[in-house]
Parts: C-alpha cells; sequence; structure tokens
C-alpha cells in the first residue's frame, strides 16, 4: 500500500520505506504508542473527537495531552464498552474506526492493519494504564536531514524516536509530516516527500511533544557561473555565508547599489528619515574607499536613530496609554530611549527589565509588569518579544507542533506569579512577593494540573516551589544565559529583518524549530557574533550595513528574481507608516501636528500609538495590542491610496503657507532648480533628462509662456505630489 | 506568469503556521480588470450571461436557530427556549416571534435548516467556512465567494465588484483568518471596505471626494505626473508590494472618477422615510446601502451585522459577560434584523430586482439546544438554519430539517460547503472549473464531490 521511494537524484542512502508490518512494539505502551496511532488517525485531533466538546458524546484531549484522562475515558467510560480486554475485537475504538460498524469519521484504518494492532495488542495487555515511571519522549530525529533534490523527485523520510529509557524507536509510520512550503514539496502521511518546485522548505516531523525538521532543496534551473561567486564583493563574513547559499540555490548576487541609493537606504532604515540634499551632495563628493563605513558610522550617533529603535523596541514591548497612564507610557518610553541613546547591551536591557521594580513614573521598566498583569500574560508576551516564541497553544493543550507542554507552558508562567504592585500617590509601584503560586484551580483552562507547578524556564531547571529566591531574578538569568541561543536569535532577526526586508526566519518573530531559517548557517553566525561582542546592538547594525549583501542593488536580473528570501538582491518595501509621515513633513517643511504633543514632534518620537492619525491608522502603524510583527500591516491598500490623493495629510502640506513648496514657488531661481530641489529632497537623486522635460512643461505656462505666480504655485504643488506619491518615494529600495 | 506573494503568516488553531502564499496570477501593472476579463473566458469558468448579483447579511456572533428560524415548541422548556413560533404567510412555516415582520415575506425566502460542518466551533472557522466553503489548511487563504466572483467576472462598470460594509470582521477570540480577503487570488481582489459607519449622520465614504482645493484640471494634471515619476527605478516590477500599490491607485482612481459609485454611496438620497423603515442603526442603513450598491452595479456585497462578540449586544448568547443574554434576541436584535431584512426584501421585491439579487442571511454555526446554566447557549456547528432569498431561490419553503431538539441534521444534511457552492452555483460559476491556486497550480472552485443545494431553486 505504500509507495516505494523513487530514485531520488543524489539519494545515495534513501532508507527504505516503512513497510505495512513494522514489528510492532515488544510492550505497547498507552502513552508512548496507543496515543500516537490515534493522533496520527485523526481521532483526537480539533475536529474530531479531539473538539471541545468531543463527537457524539465521546471525548479525547486534543492530540492527546492528557493521557490520563484519555485513559479513563477510553477504559471506564460508555460503560467499558469501548475497550473489551476479553475480546479485544469488539472494542468500539476497533469496530468504529475500521467501519466494522457505522462511524460517522468514516474508515481511518483496515482490520490487521499495523494501527489496529497496537491498539489490539493493548487492549489483549490488559489496557496497562499511562504511569509516572513510563519512558518519556526525548527527541525525534529524521533521516535524511537535509537533502538537494530535482523538481520531481521524491525522498522517503525515516524517523527514530529516542526515549528517557535510553529506547529508540522507528516511528516513521506514526509521525506527523507537514510541509512548511507546499509549492516547493509535498509530504504524505507515510513521509514520502514529493519536490513540486524550486527553492527550499523545510518538512516538519512530530511524533508525541516532540518535532524536528528535514530541509529539502531543489535549485532554481538557472546557470550562473562560478566566477560570479567568486568575483562577487564581500566585505564581511555575512558576504561568505549568504554567496554559499546562493551558488547552492543556483541564484546570482546582484551588483553594489550606488552612493545615491545607499544614502537613502541606509538614512531611512538606519534612522527613520529621508538624507538632505546636502546630505547627499556631501556623500557623493566624498572621494574616500571607506566612505559607506563612515556614513554608516555617523548614522548611528543621530538623534534619528535612537528615535527609530526606541519606537522599535516600543513596538515590542507594547508601549501605549491603552492600559497606562500617559505619564507612566512616558516613563517606560523614555527607559527604553535611554537604553538605546546609550547602546545598553541588549542582555543588560533585559534583565533590567525583568527585574524591574518601583514606581511606575520613575523606573519606566516596571511599566511591563502593569500592561501584563498576569502571570498568563506575561509568559505569552515575554517569551514573544525575547524568545520570538508563541506559547499560546501551551495554555489550553500541548502545542501540536511544538515540544512545549502544557506543563512547559505553566511552569513557565509561575515563574511571574510574585509579581505584585499596588496603588500609591497616583501612580504604581511594582514589586515582588516572597510567596504566592500561579493558581491552577478554578477558572483554569487546565483544571487536570490542579496544583501549581514548580516555576520552571523553558528547558531550564526548576526551582523548587518553597524557594524564597527572586524568581524574576532566575528568569533574567537564565535568559540571558550564553547557552539560551534563541534569546540573540530574536534580537538579531529582528535587526535583521529591519534592514534586509524579510527576517533570517520569516516572520520576524516566529522562531519556532519548525520554521527553519532561509540561510541556517548564517544565522547562526550573525548571532554568535553578537553574543561575542557583548549583546552590542549597534555592532550589529554596522556588521549588516556594511556588509555587501545590504548593499546589493534592489535591480534584479532574469538569474535572481525568483529569490526572495536568500538576499542575492536588495528586497524592496513600502516604508513603515510613521517614516512616510515624517518624509511628508521633511519634504514639504511642514510638521504633522499631533494633539497633546508640541508641534514638530516627530512620528517617529511618540511615545505612544494611541495618538489620533488617520494617516498613521491608514497606513499600519500597529495599535501595540499583542506582542506581534504582524500587528504592523506594510501592504499598500485602496484606502491609502485614496488618503493620499483626496484626503487632508498631504494635501495641506502641499498646500500650506510658509512651507518648502511655498518657498520654491517664489523663489527667482526657476523651474529646473525647483525640480531638483524637489528630486533631490525627496528623492535624494537629480531628474532624468526625461523627467526634466516633462515636469518643466508642466511648470511652464501655455505656450510655454511663464505662469502667472498663483497657477506656478499650484503647478510646483502637483509635481511635488507626483513625486511624494510615486513608488520611489513610498519604498526604500 | 508573474507571481505575487506578501510576507505575510497565517496562524491557524490547529497550531501550524504556515506561509501564507498570497499569490495571484497574472495581475498586470495596471489595467488588473482587463486581464481578469481575459482569464475569466480562458477558464470557462463563469457564465456570461448570468446577472446575479448577491448580498450576504453576515450575522456575526452565530444566531440559535432555536429562537429564530427553527422553533421547537414541543421539546422541553431547556431546550426550547423564552421565544414562541408565530405563523407565516406560508400555512405550515413557522418562525420566531422576535421576527414579526419576516413572517409576512415567507413567500420570499426559503428556510434551510440542516446546515452543519465538521470543524472546531470557533467563530472564526465558521467565518472561513462559511464565506470560502473551506477551513483554512494546509497554508493557503481561501477566497470569499464574493472575491472568487470579482475575479472571474471584473467589476461591472467603474464600481467595485465586491463591497464590505461596513467594516471587516475583527476579534472573535481564535486570532485566525475570517475567510473575507480574496485570500490566494491576491489583495487586488479583496472587497472594497467601507471602512466607516452608515448610520453616523456625517457619514461619507473616507476620501472619496478631491477636495475643494483642488480643481478636476489640477487633479488630472498630477495623475498624469505621477507616472512620469514613477517610471524611474527599474526593479520595481519584481515587488509584489509595488504591484500591490500601483494596482490600489488604479482602483482609486477608478472610483473616484465614477459618478455611479459616488451616488451609489450618498444615502441622502434615501428619504427619512425609508432609513425609518431600515432602522437607523449600522446594520439597517448598511443594508440599505447595500441596495443601492446592487443598483448601481457591485455584484457581491457582505454586510458584517458585526464586528466583534465581545462587550457589544451580538448572537453570541452565551449568557454572561463579556457576551450576550439571550434575552437580546426580543428587545434588540429580532428587531434590528427583522426591519433591516424585511425592509431589504421589500424594496428589492418592489424594484424587480429580487429575481435576480440573491440574498443570504446566515451566521457562522447554529447554538447548542440545551439552554446553559447562565441561561444562555454555546456554540453548535452540527446543525442550524440560514435564510435564502432571491437569486432564483423558490420562497415558501423549508429545505432539509433538525432532529426534534435542533441538534442534528435529520434531513437533508447540508454542509457549509455546499453552501459556498450554491451560492456560487446561483452566480453563474462553473464548479468544476479551477482558480490558480499558490504558484499557479491549479484548484478547483469548489473541492470535489461538493455539491450545490439544488432543492432551494
Amino acid at each position: 500500500m505504500l509507495c516505494a521511494a523513487a530514485g531520488a537524484s543524489g539519494a545515495d542512502t534513501t532508507p527504505p520505506a516503512p513497510t505495512s508490518l513494522a514489528p510492532l512494539p515488544a510492550h505497547v505502551s498507552f502513552r508512548n504508542h496507543v496515543i500516537p496511532v490515534m493522533t496520527k488517525m485523526g481521532c483526537n485531533s480539533g475536529a474530531c473527537h479531539g473538539a471541545a466538546a468531543g463527537k457524539n458524546g465521546f471525548k479525547l484531549t486534543l492530540r492527546g495531552y492528557d493521557p490520563e484522562t484519555d485513559y479513563v475515558t477510553l477504559t471506564r467510560q460508555a460503560a467499558g464498552r469501548r475497550t473489551n480486554p476479553l475480546e479485544p475485537a469488539r472494542s468500539l475504538i476497533l469496530l468504529k474506526p475500521t467501519r466494522t460498524i457505522p462511524h460517522m469519521g468514516g474508515r481511518r484504518f483496515e482490520v490487521g492493519s499495523p494501527e489496529y494492532r497496537v491498539i489490539a495488542a493493548w487492549i489483549a495487555a490488559g489496557m496497562p494504564p499511562p504511569t509516572e515511571a513510563d519512558a518519556r519522549i526525548r527527541s525525534v530525529e529524521v533521516t535524511p536531514a537535509r537533502r538537494v533534490l530535482a523538481e520531481g523527485d521524491e525522498l522517503q523520510l525515516a524517523v527514530k524516536a529516542r526515549f528517557s529509557d535510553g529506547t529508540v524507536e522507528d516511528v516513521t509510520r506514526w509521525a506527523r509530516y507537514t510541509s512548511g512550503d507546499e509549492t516547493v514539496a509535498e509530504v504524505g502521511d507515510t513521509g514520502l516527500v514529493k519536490m513540486q518546485g524550486y527553492g527550499e522548505t523545510a518538512i516538519n516531523v512530530s511524533y508525541l511533544s516532540q518535532v524536528a525538521p528535514a530541509r529539502v532543496a531543489v535549485p532554481f534551473p538557472l546557470s550562473v557561473p562560478a566566477e560570479v561567486y567568486a568575483q562577487a564583493e564581500r566585505r564581511n563574513f555575512i558576504d561568505d555565508l549568504v554567496l554559499a547559499k546562493l551558488q547552492q540555490l543556483h541564484f546570482a548576487p546582484a551588483g553594489l547599489c550606488t552612493d545615491a541609493e545607499f544614502v537613502r537606504r541606509a538614512f531611512l532604515d538606519a534612522a527613520g528619515i529621508l538624507p538632505r540634499p546636502e546630505d547627499v551632495d556631501r556623500f557623493g563628493a566624498d572621494t574616500s574607499a571607506a566612505k559607506r563605513e563612515r556614513l554608516v558610522d555617523a548614522l548611528l550617533e543621530r538623534p534619528e536613530f535612537v528615535d527609530y529603535w526606541a519606537y522599535k523596541w516600543s513596538d515590542v514591548l507594547l508601549v501605549s496609554s491603552r492600559k497606562l497612564s500617559r505619564k507612566s507610557a512616558q516613563a517606560f518610553y523614555d527607559w527604553i530611549r535611554e537604553g538605546v541613546a546609550a547602546n545598553k547591551p541588549w542582555d543588560a536591557f533585559a534583565r533590567e527589565l525583568t527585574t524591574a521594580a518601583g514606581r511606575s513614573d520613575e523606573q519606566g521598566a516596571v511599566n511591563y509588569f502593569l500592561i501584563h498583569r498576569s502571570p498568563i500574560d506575561l509568559a505569552e508576551s515575554y517569551t514573544q518579544a525575547f524568545l520570538g516564541l508563541t506559547l499560546t497553544c501551551a495554555r489550553c493543550h500541548n502545542h501540536p507542533l511544538e515540544k512545549w507542554t502544557q506543563r512547559d507552558y505553566y511552569g513557565f508562567a509561575n515563574l511571574f506569579a510574585r509579581v505584585a504592585h499596588k496603588s500609591e500617590g497616583g501612580s504604581f509601584v511594582v514589586y515582588s512577593t516572597p510567596a504566592g503560586d500561579l493558581n491552577l484551580g478554578q477558572g483554569s483552562s487546565s483544571p487536570r494540573i490542579g496544583k501549581p507547578l514548580p516555576p520552571r524556564p523553558l528547558d531550564g531547571k526548576p526551582l523548587p516551589l518553597g524557594a524564597a529566591q527572586d524568581r524574576r531574578e532566575y528568569v533574567a538569568r537564565w535568559l540571558t544565559a550564553a547557552d539560551n541561543t534563541l534569546f540573540a536569535r530574536a534580537v538579531v532577526n529582528r535587526v535583521w529583518g529591519n534592514f534586509l526586508g524579510r527576517g533570517l526566519v520569516n516572520p520576524v518573530d516566529d522562531l519556532r524549530s519548525t520554521n527553519p531559517a532561509s540561510n541556517d548557517e548564517l544565522f547562526a553566525a550573525v548571532a554568535r557574533d553578537f553574543v561575542a561582542h557583548g549583546y552590542d546592538v549597534k555592532r550589529l547594525i554596522r556588521t549588516i550595513m556594511t556588509s555587501a549583501t545590504y548593499q546589493r542593488s534592489s535591480q534584479t536580473s532574469a538569474l535572481n528574481i525568483d529569490d526572495d528570501r536568500y538576499y542575492s538582491h536588495y528586497l524592496i518595501r513600502r516604508l513603515p507608516a510613521e517614516v512616510i509621515l515624517d518624509a511628508f513633513s521633511q519634504v514639504t517643511g511642514v510638521p504633522e501636528k499631533f494633539e497633546g504633543y508640541p508641534l514638530g514632534t516627530r512620528a517617529l518620537q511618540l511615545p505612544d500609538t494611541r495618538v489620533k492619525s488617520y494617516f498613521l491608522t491608514a497606513f499600519g502603524r500597529p495599535e501595540r495590542l499583542v506582542t506581534s510583527a504582524a500587528e504592523r500591516q506594510q501592504d499598500p491598500t485602496l484606502a491609502q491610496a485614496l488618503h493620499v490623493i483626496n484626503g487632508d495629510t498631504l494635501n495641506r502640506k502641499l498646500m500650506a503657507e510658509g512651507g518648502t513648496i511655498d518657498r520654491l514657488a517664489a523663489a527667482a531661481a526657476g523651474d529646473a532648480a525647483v525640480v531638483r530641489a524637489l528630486y533631490l529632497s525627496a528623492l535624494s537623486r537629480e531628474p532624468t533628462p526625461a523627467e526634466d522635460a516633462a515636469l518643466l512643461k508642466a511648470l511652464a505656462g501655455p505656450e510655454g509662456a511663464p505662469a502667472a505666480p498663483s497657477n506656478r504655485r499650484l503647478a510646483v504643488e502637483d509635481v511635488a505630489w507626483a513625486l511624494l506619491t510615486s513608488k520611489e518615494f513610498l519604498f526604500n529600495h | 506568469m508573474i507571481r505575487l506573494d506578501a510576507d505575510r503568516c497565517v496562524h491557524f488553531c490547529d497550531g501550524l503556521t504556515r506561509r501564507d502564499f498570497l499569490h495571484a496570477g497574472t495581475i498586470g501593472v495596471l489595467g488588473l480588470t482587463l486581464s481578469d476579463l481575459f482569464r475569466l473566458k480562458a477558464y470557462g469558468a463563469v457564465e456570461e450571461d448570468n446577472d446575479v448579483n448577491v448580498i450576504m447579511l453576515f450575522l456575526v456572533g452565530a444566531p440559535s436557530q432555536l429562537d429564530t428560524w427553527d422553533m421547537k415548541p414541543d421539546a422541553p422548556a431547556e431546550v426550547r427556549g423564552p421565544y414562541k413560533p408565530i405563523p407565516t404567510n406560508v400555512p405550515g412555516i413557522q418562525i420566531s416571534e422576535v421576527f414579526p415582520r419576516m413572517a409576512k415575506h415567507a413567500d420570499k425566502y426559503a428556510l434551510l435548516r440542516s446546515v452543519y460542518y465538521s470543524g472546531v466551533a470557533v467563530h472564526d472557522a465558521g467565518h472561513q467556512v462559511m464565506q470560502t466553503g473551506r477551513l483554512f489548511q494546509a497554508g493557503f487563504e481561501y477566497p470569499h465567494v464574493g472575491s472568487v466572483l470579482g475575479f472571474l467576472k471584473g467589476p461591472k462598470g467603474d464600481v467595485p465588484a465586491h463591497v464590505l460594509l461596513p467594516r471587516p470582521i475583527g476579534n472573535t477570540g481564535g486570532n485566525m483568518p475570517h475567510g473575507q480577503t480574496a485570500g490566494f487570488l491576491g489583495k487586488p481582489h479583496d472587497p472594497f471596505v467601507l471602512n466607516a459607519d452608515p448610520s453616523d449622520p456625517s457619514f461619507k465614504v473616507p476620501d472619496l471626494l478631491p477636495p475643494d482645493y483642488i480643481s478636476a484640471l489640477r487633479a488630472d494634471r498630477r495623475r498624469s505626473l505621477r507616472p512620469v515619476v514613477d517610471g524611474a527605478v527599474k526593479g520595481f516590477e519584481a515587488s509584489p508590494q509595488a504591484r500591490l500599490l500601483d494596482s490600489s491607485f488604479h482602483e482609486a482612481y477608478n472610483l473616484i472618477s465614477s459618478v455611479r459609485a459616488r451616488e451609489a454611496f450618498e444615502l441622502g438620497k434615501e428619504t427619512d422615510k425609508v432609513k425609518d423603515r431600515y432602522g437607523r442603526n449600522r446594520f439597517g442603513m448598511s443594508c440599505l446601502l447595500a441596495r443601492r450598491l446592487i443598483e448601481a452595479g457591485v455584484r457581491f456585497v457582505t454586510v458584517n451585522m458585526f464586528e466583534t462578540v465581545f462587550n457589544e449586544i451580538t448572537w453570541d448568547i452565551h449568557g454572561s459577560a463579556p457576551f450576550s443574554p439571550i434575552s437580546c434576541y426580543g428587545d434588540l436584535l429580532g428587531p434590528m434584523f427583522d426591519n433591516a431584512y424585511s425592509s431589504l426584501l421589500e424594496d428589492l421585491h418592489d424594484r424587480g430586482m429580487l429575481e435576480n439579487t440573491l440574498v443570504l442571511a446566515m451566521g457562522e454555526f447554529g447554538r447548542t439546544p440545551k439552554v446553559n446554566p447562565a441561561g444562555g447557549r454555546d456554540h453548535w456547528p452540527q446543525c442550524w438554519t440560514i435564510v435564502w432569498a432571491g437569486g432564483g431561490v423558490k420562497g415558501g419553503q423549508v429545505v432539509g430539517a433538525s432532529d426534534e431538539i435542533g441538534a442534528y441534521p435529520k434531513d437533508r444534511p447540508a454542509s457549509a460547503s455546499s453552501v459556498a457552492a450554491t451560492v456560487l452555483r446561483a452566480i453563474g460559476v462553473n464548479l468544476e472549473a479551477d482558480l490558480p491556486g499558490p504558484q499557479n497550480r491549479p484548484l478547483r472552485v469548489v473541492d470535489h464531490g461538493v455539491e450545490p443545494i439544488k432543492e432551494l431553486f
């Protein structure tokens, strides 16, 4: 019934397909064998008996996260008809899924199949219950872990499970498989991979609570001479690793961007501002070899760099006056800003935040614990912010695709059970209490756990429940320990994504093990470099910006146009909402007025996302309600187009008196100077001759005669509008 | 063909976070609708002469079948709930007393009393399956049926093919997509979202009209200057985001220059008397606006009755905060729906539009047959009732039946997928046709084996 693995190209060690008569384990364990069979067959899935209400009166825990409960359900409920130890074949859990008697869920397996025999053997053995002494799964291993194939190839995966008692079992048949990208590879229930198209993807394999990826790739059908890679510009280790990946997939790297492109790109990505015409001119005139490095160094010292990164970390930490007073939100923002200004090492930043105590208007960092007031909230938001992990699933059941169990979740949440706050003189005081645990009793979605779990970091050592040690200190030490690689990776990925347009792992805050990086070696190397240099964020930024990879042109060729994740060329993207609005203000010389903030405050300087602005909302400013990179919307929409065409924001800046447009229209310098000035300030370049000709024609009056002053003013406005709504302006490229 | 994909990740309730392949087949830089027209002919996916339009009233929160259109007066008290059935103008058909006006129009609609889906009882999942015909999986966001129609037929003239009123569904607890986009067909085929409250006295479509201070001549000049600047940087054509920007400007200009679109959105053209009949609330005014949009040539209008189920009175009657009590059907939602729906049917009928306008009123699932300890009812996707009118539907009938307590279909079970198939069939889509799926792999309009509910017609 199973397909034999076809001869995959280069598949010298393709393991044999699992046979339909796989040997049964010597002792069938309810926890380690029966549950995985039911999971694989879909019995306990959300659509079937794993639904919150069960199905037809038969309810299993979702994907078997609670074997003890399932055991009772299967052996005691329904008058014991589900399992019949005297005549196993008469058990409902064999009669129904084989459709020997009617089953709404159809036939799940055949009489006599390995699935059937596992369940039957367990029943015949007297239905031994799950016990504390059962061996526990430690890991799963997939072979091959990585393979380069050709389109149409097939590859049979083999999966082994390792248990705490040292046993190793072949679980290929009962592991579950999903493809990270079905356009690259599809995978069947038996672990047979079929390569569908070009690119690379992970096949995620899960068994019990453990998961592991296998990586498969099909190079693109392009032929790039080896010299292209040998001769490509290299500035640091990033470039070596990027080029190696490009060579593997047959993508050609783009050449370096021009100086004018670089200056604009660097200003926008590092500091969220446009270079002024004098910045562009000065950079263009600089003839030194290290001019790009020098520009990067200068940018990193600008106050706008601090604004930009303080804003970014405020997105991650959800700074807003939604749950805080304005004063507290400001204090929290100020604390973040000072950290960026001082280039506080990321581990110190995280440590201070984690252990913060004191008054909310004085110790800004404590506000994190006023935004997230429950251990549950904290557990989920904190892991997302600092580790790029989404634990939420494990609140109600074991994480379906990650190794985190419900016990991991509540053990972790209990680390935050002793954070307390009290009101004092118009603000709050956050402090640690010496006692108290996360109550898992009433109202908890996990009544089976019942009693508090020892506080335990993910994959860390638990603290005894009674320990007097400050739990947040313990979390902070674990978080920033050198062996907690996710901590460095999470921030590295966010910074990388900011500059390269796409995280090494995408989305930038989804670092679960089943969502591997587009370039593992590169990701590991950048993270190692970051740790080796003391979690220095500025240095990380400098390393990225000075690489040839960051400086590649956005211009694609036939040899890399299909690459959207391996960095063969700069990925163009729409600017963030705040950056566009600030750029409108900068080019027109008309600042935006935000209610409650002094005129001249830029959007990127706002400490609070609740400040009203239709423009910022329409262009996708995040609300900072949940820790998620997806909160920020970068896609162009119809509402945005309508707003820049007909809305007030840009149009009022263009017509404002005393602004740049006014000045340009009134100046005697002539139309060519007007066009040039607009191009330099908006696009950081000179107009092309064709552009010059078309725009000068628009500025000239009828018959080429000089336009009347009022008409000229309107014509300048309209030319400026065309520049400020162009893709070249709205995008970084 | 060009691949269009957006960097976005979708979280699914089964915990799989997969890449979201928002690819569109052949999005030209401009003139999307033209290429779409060519495509629909190539695919042979749609009947050219069919001109059935759709108004889909999405009753977010999920009405209880037992308190609306599938009354069980003979069931025990804990099942039948607080409301009584009343007769309608069709002998033998009874509906809840909370819809007295609707009872006078039973000859115009059919009740489908055996709808179900197999999947989690989470609002978001119900939204997906009822509007796209599928529960999202394998990394795909499937398209809303209105976007399938828009994709295959393109807009009629200068008004959008698919409009969503008044705002998209927001948080309903599941943190999953709600099936109100074009999914893998690509963002250019997303519905035009009003994003304003039509019951607001100062209601207008945001930024639809040019400001007074920009003359038509200047607006034209701006529009013609923009491409001058825009042509300089190459490399943009490879970017899906850049193409999206082009198409949004293109669409914006179509909309702005459309007199028909402008007038369609002008509720001020309706008399006070008409507005009062529909009910001067968000849902009532959205239904009135839906009628105007269909008159102006919009093919598909989706109306969300609510945007959330939290801290607002909705159909989601769990009985305790932050949800709604069962009593709200009698004193608020019943009248609100009754007035808007009845007025809509009356207007469409009187204008001779009902024959080619399908009006579908539905929630994302039903509710538990037994009243819970809080006096409410919980989620129940195993069986519920939805209401069909117009567009060729034979009114005055009941199709399908539930068991004696409204718990499971007893007769003619109708899957959520078959509901979507029925809508698509009514608007002339060939169900066996393929849509260009991710990376242009063909994907059937509906899955193999899913059949429309023919008894309705």
